[in-house]
């Protein structure tokens, strides 16, 4: 394998790599703070596609549809908390996550009926490539890397440099505490969610315009993002960027030498890390509510 | 006499159901239920009984096809036979993979099975294509023999057949609910510390719960395969995981009758629904998210009390009530 190959592999296996943390990482927290399995963070991700798709479509600008791509992942995600999450907090996280895969079945449904079935191609906002070691490297992809580096930085500083992240964190911790301290904790949740929701937006809009955007592409990264929560350790905000990039290099790089490796190799690396480590790469002991 | 009626009555009416459907409805829309309500019941046991949520039944399913399949194609030409060596496959594969698998926690539990029933696919489609010949799937109609009683290849002889072994099955878990085996299926979902305090394994109670849940789904699959004559990667799509679960939230959790209504209600929807509506998602993912926040019990969970009212009187559905609580 030749030292082009290989690095443009790299940087396709990043890119796709901080599309899934931009995504695990709603899911991770919503985890972490409330206990529950959220699947639905794949429906603000189709939306977030679509919107993106429209806005480009009407005014032509890729950069403003993803804005209003995570605007309205947040707007849908708003909604979902305040008629069904609030609801279902305190059940049984098989509960949390049936539900939540009703959601995103009834949302691929609607945006079928919204958008139709055909997959929609939504143009790459800048088309120029750098030259980095001899190899045309798209800027676009380099830009998406930086962004999820960016919302990795911020979402540390939320945490851990606020008052509000702090009780975030907490919550983690010890939700009970953290209310017995006059918290109101379902304002955390809210917001944690709508924080969750807006990110997977993001990552929607940003990987827009890298794959063809159809109904069913929630369901097709779910498996994915679901590794990536898993093998980073549920809860750990370090673990998903850590496994986030393992899996899209074992991705960007078993596709490489052996096409099916693609999608199967992240399944196996992570059967062989739950073994070894039940918790998962940072993940803390057991949690139970 | 009334002990036993009262612990046939369910079977009956569910059966009942199921011949009234054969009766009005069209043959193909029979078989399917029938066998989408085995495939159903191994996962209705491990949500319900054992607390083990399986987004990868699928994989099960495509073990038992693609066993009974192997050997329609390659090796013989009893269907009865192929049916046998799609049971064990799915016997052999659950006992190692669950071995593993149980002692995971239950939200883990659910992913790592979809990342087996993902592997299953790719290996099936892909890395195993010389023998199961990828996405064209093996057609094997033409290699099974007619035999002798009940003929399956002839639609209407498999569904006499499917229907008996679904009555098996049912009676099968219904002894089950009722043996201290089962108790401990119970009492190792609410609570696990004490179990072990009553001096039974945690692990395998829950390892002998997996087996004999997917081995049920193992069976479906290679009735699917014999049904069909013919299997392909499809049927372990990634796609289809979540459908075991969406039917038995649909019929009830937990339930001994659940996954029947739910496969009559699953099945009914998609194919009537599909005819007016081109998604159908919306509907069935609606209807879900209604069955949850609505208390999680699903038609027949609804259903049963009303039932029971209406076919026992009101003493009786207390004294029943009573005893079923004392069970529990």
């Amino acid at each position: 394998m030749d030292t082009q190959l290989l690095l443009s592999g790299v940087i396709f296996g990043l890119s796709i790599g901080s599309i899934f943390f931009l995504l695990a990482i709603g899911l991770s927290l919503c985890f972490g703070l409330m206990r529950i399995i959220s699947l639905d963070q794949l429906l603000y991700y189709s939306v977030g596609a679509y919107i993106t798709y429209t806005i480009h479509v009407v005014t032509g600008n890729t950069w403003l549809g993803v804005f209003g791509g995570m605007v309205a992942a947040g707007l849908v995600s708003f909604g979902v908390e305040r008629f069904v999450f609030l609801r279902i907090y305190e059940r049984d996280i098989a509960f949390t996550m049936i539900t939540s895969f009703g959601i995103l079945f009834a949302g691929v449904g609607a945006i079928k009926y919204i958008w139709g079935l055909i997959p929609r191609p939504v143009p790459v906002p800048i088309d120029a490539q750098v030259v980095i070691l001899g190899t045309g490297v798209p800027v676009y992809r380099l830009i998406v890397i930086g962004i999820s580096l960016l919302v990795y930085l911020g979402i540390w500083l939320f945490l851990n440099r606020t008052i509000t992240g702090k009780a975030i964190r907490a919550g983690i911790e010890d939700v009970e505490h953290v209310e017995g301290l006059g918290v109101n904790v379902y304002k955390l949740f809210t917001m944690t969610f709508i924080l969750a929701g807006i990110l997977s937006g993001l990552a929607g809009g940003l990987h827009s315009s890298l794959i063809m955007v159809d109904p069913q592409m929630g369901l097709e990264v779910l498996a994915f993002v679901f590794m990536v929560v898993i093998i980073g350790g549920l809860g750990s905000i370090k673990g998903t960027l850590a496994s986030a990039f393992i899996v899209g290099q074992v991705v960007s790089l078993g596709s490489l030498i052996y096409a099916p490796l693609a999608q199967m190799a992240p399944f196996a690396v992570m059967l062989v890390i739950l073994l070894i480590k039940p918790t998962g790469l940072y993940g803390s002991r057991l949690l139970k509510r | 006499m009334m002990k036993i009626f009262r612990w046939w009555w369910g079977i009956l009416l569910a059966f009942f159901l199921v011949a009234m459907v054969r009766v009005f409805l069209p043959l193909p829309f029979a078989n399917e239920i029938i066998i989408f309500s085995i495939y159903t019941m191994g996962c209705s046991f491990l949500l319900g009984r054992v607390g083990f949520i399986s987004f990868g039944q699928p994989a099960y399913l495509a073990v038992g096809a693609y066993g009974t399949a192997f050997y329609l194609y390659y090796f013989g030409t009893n269907p009865y036979i192929g049916i046998l060596v799609g049971i064990l496959a799915g016997l052999v594969v659950s006992a190692i993979v669950g071995a593993f698998f149980v002692r995971l926690r239950s939200d883990y539990f659910a992913l790592v099975n979809l990342a087996l029933a993902v592997i299953v696919f790719y290996m099936m489609e892909k890395v195993l294509a010389k023998i199961t010949h990828g996405d064209n799937g093996l057609w094997f109609l033409a290699n099974m023999s007619s035999t002798p009683v009940l003929d399956l290849g002839k639609p209407s002889h498999f569904f006499a057949f499917a229907f008996v072994v679904a009555m098996a099955l049912w009676a099968f878990y219904k002894y089950l609910d009722d043996t201290i085996y089962g108790a401990c299926c119970l009492a190792t979902k609410t609570n696990e510390d004490k179990l072990r305090f009553l001096g039974y394994s945690n692990f395998r109670v829950r390892w002998m719960a997996f087996i004999i849940a997917n081995a049920t789904t193992a069976l479906a699959g290679s009735l699917y395969a014999v049904y069909l004559g013919f299997v392909s990667p499809a049927i372990t799509h990634p796609a289809r995981a979540a459908d075991p679960v969406v039917v038995t939230i649909l019929g009830g959790v937990g339930t001994l009758y659940g996954p029947i209504v739910g496969a009559i209600a699953y099945t009914g929807m998609k194919d009537l629904l599909s005819g007016f509506i081109t998604n159908w998602e919306l509907f069935i993912g609606f209807v879900l998210v209604f069955i949850m926040l609505a208390g999680e019990k699903g038609i027949w969970g609804t259903l049963e009390p009303i039932l029971k009212k209406a076919f026992f009187g009101k003493g009786t559905l207390a004294r029943y009530q009573e005893s079923g609580d004392k069970k529990r």
